[in-house]
């Protein structure tokens, strides 16, 4: 409000002084390109009405890494969302203000403005809608919106960034959202040596990552299909159950039983740094997680068909377990982990 | 002496007249909604599992339960005159149109609507919940509305699903007082009329009042009764609460795997077509 004031007090001024080719303070900021990289689905429909601008994604990544978003200025975006490990962590589940623990493993942020769906359990449709969530999560950051702006607001160098990022509207919640949003739409991780290779950019697989591309291709591309590696369903495929009572999976948005402890299929991208695995970190490892299907996942009246046909397992040799974590490890993009 | 005797008579006299006459009728007045929540119309008592003291209810499938915490959002509230003519109170506004009815504290079972207009009214319009449209935990636009909500000790803020609570109740069910905690909210994406995903737990609730509630010189009080019986024994459904580990069965009482909250929201809030009044039912008018 004070803040509103303000400008309307500077708007006054700059009318009273001016002649008749009066001229409000105009921020100039441009658009950001964002190619879609070879072979990748279209942008979500709102990278367009939220389209980033080198100062919003500027204030995005300052906010990204910014504490005080937390009620005791620890824990910021960042803190769980670290760049070298694909902007996921090290925790089996999420840690927030007072080593206070989550309910599921932090995923990745990476080629957000392709996907459709956000979080475990697709709640979040637009990724501006999820900077809120953690701000006032207990286990994360327990503060509020209105604790945030005061924050930021007494910080000082703010102000300025905010009216540069959005046409002078001071600092807002939608500000916030909507700049944090921008940020993480250029997260983009395209330039893994397996896409210099589809790209046929002199790169070739090993032998080894061949055969384990072979694979994959039999194996594994029905639900991590696309160049995002995943078709984002959701699906059960029987892993060790959150004794959380709060999870419920994709049933807990949709109410349907059927999507029961169902979760989104998560991207394979940078799947060698983003240890440990699965919706709680139910997996330390790459070769873990792998024995795991191979042995048999727990039985659900509604475990994935495809599991379901082929006796709740998918079977792997060990050679061919070790053939596609050479594989998967052509999918690190160390562009990105470093930028 | 005598003329201030006089005088004071005079005074009297023109008081009498003033109070008399139909000038003095105000153009508004307060009206105060009063909840009771009951078990088939035994008033609730609070307590924890070890309480002697809690009212304890036999569901229709036999299961006796009892309640340690109960608390529901009441907002998008309109009085109907005898005309039909809506008047809606402050229905696009949480901190002055919502309130938390909480069973533990006393206060918040009145709620008191202010200017009211003067007239006559045989209906009253209710949610049990928050519209959808402005179910956003939007600090900024309701600042009260979002604190008391979100204060430690109701905790009516669904935070992953940046929504309110709209029915939160905590207790006890079978002889060994198994855990029953049912927590109801709106998970809907996506602009009205055209929804992406998610259920709506959001219920009006339309109730007739048995007397014509008259506001002008009074202030009515509309007694309003909310029957928790029917959480599980309501009209749309007789409900045998389960453990969680047994999601399949007819209900689940835990507060987040309730995929079948739908059933619960349906037998207190109604399910908005043949039923509209759900578990409220109104005790009575006090003009």
């Amino acid at each position: 409000m004070k803040n509103i004031l303000r400008h309307i007090a500077l708007l006054l001024i700059v009318f009273g002084c001016s002649d008749d080719s009066s001229e409000i303070v105009s921020y100039v900021n441009s658009e950001v390109t964002i190619d879609i990289p070879f072979g990748f689905p279209e942008f979500n429909s709102t990278v367009y009405t939220n389209v980033p601008t080198v100062y919003g994604v500027e204030l995005g990544e300052k906010l990204f890494n910014e504490t005080l978003l937390s009620a005791d200025n620890t824990i910021s975006c960042a803190s769980c969302h670290m760049q070298e490990n694909a902007f996921a962590d090290h925790n089996a589940k999420g840690i927030g203000i007072e080593g206070r623990i989550g309910l599921r493993n932090a995923p990745s942020i990476q080629n957000m403005a392709f996907m459709n769906f956000y979080n475990w359990d697709g709640s979040k449709l637009q990724l501006e809608d999820q900077p809120l969530v953690p701000i006032i999560t207990y286990e994360e950051m327990d503060s509020s919106i209105l604790e945030v702006i005061a924050k930021l607001e007494a910080e000082g160098s703010y102000e300025e960034l905010f009216n540069k990022a959005f046409n002078g509207e001071g600092i807002t919640a939608d500000g916030i959202y909507n700049s944090i949003a921008q940020y993480e739409y250029t997260l983009i991780s395209a330039n893994s040596k397996y896409d210099k290779v589809k790209r046929e950019e002199g790169e070739t697989f090993t032998e080894q990552e061949a055969a384990g591309y072979t694979v994959f291709q039999d194996k594994c591309i029905s639900c991590h299909s696309t160049e995002l590696f995943t078709d984002q369903s959701f699906r059960n495929i029987g892993f060790p159950l959150n004794p959380d009572t709060e999870e419920g999976g994709r049933a807990r948005v949709s109410l349907e039983l059927d999507d029961y402890m169902s979760f989104r299929v998560p991207s394979l991208r940078n799947i060698e740094y983003t240890a440990p695995y699965g919706s709680f970190g139910q997996f330390q490892s790459l070769t873990d997680l792998l024995d795991y299907l191979d042995a048999g996942v727990l039985d659900a009246d509604n475990l994935d068909p495809i599991l379901k046909e082929n006796e709740n397992r998918i079977p792997l040799t060990d050679t061919e377990k070790e053939n596609l974590i050479a594989f998967l490890k052509t999918l690190s993009d160390e562009e990105f982990i470093e930028l | 002496m005598k003329n201030l005797k006089i005088y004071a008579l005079l005074v009297c006299a023109s008081l009498s007249i003033l109070s008399c006459s139909d000038d003095d009728m105000p153009v508004a007045n307060e009206v105060t909604l009063e909840f009771t929540n009951t078990f088939s119309g035994t008033t609730i008592v609070l307590g924890d599992d070890t309480s002697t003291e809690a009212t304890v209810n036999t569901s229709d499938q036999g299961q006796v339960h009892h309640f340690a915490e109960l608390k529901y959002v009441i907002s998008n509230i309109r009085l109907i005159k005898t005309d039909g003519t809506e008047i809606p109170y402050n229905i696009n506004n949480l901190d002055t149109g919502a309130t938390v009815v909480d069973q533990s504290k006393k206060e918040t079972l009145q709620y008191v609507l202010s200017d009211i207009p003067t007239d006559e009214y045989s209906q009253i319009k209710f949610g049990l919940g928050v519209r959808s449209d402005l179910n956003t935990l939007d600090e900024v636009s309701f600042p009260e509305f979002y604190a008391t909500a979100g204060a430690n000790d109701t905790e009516m803020h669904w935070e992953w699903g940046t929504g309110y609570r709209f029915t939160k109740i905590e207790g006890f069910y079978d002889t060994d007082n198994k855990e029953l905690s049912f927590h109801s909210g709106s998970t809907l994406e996506g602009e009205e009329g055209s929804y992406t995903q998610g259920v709506d737990a959001y219920r009006d609730i339309t109730l007739d009042l048995p007397t014509t509630a008259v506001v002008g010189s009074n202030g009515p009080t509309i007694k309003i009764e909310a029957d928790f019986d029917y959480l599980l024994s309501g009209n749309s459904y007789s409900i045998t609460l389960v453990t969680t580990s047994d999601i399949t069965n007819n209900a689940t009482p835990s507060a987040h795997t309730a995929t079948e909250m739908e059933k619960f929201v349906d037998n207190i809030g109604g399910n908005e077509t043949t039923d509209i009044t759900g578990m409220f039912s109104i005790i009575e008018v006090e003009n």
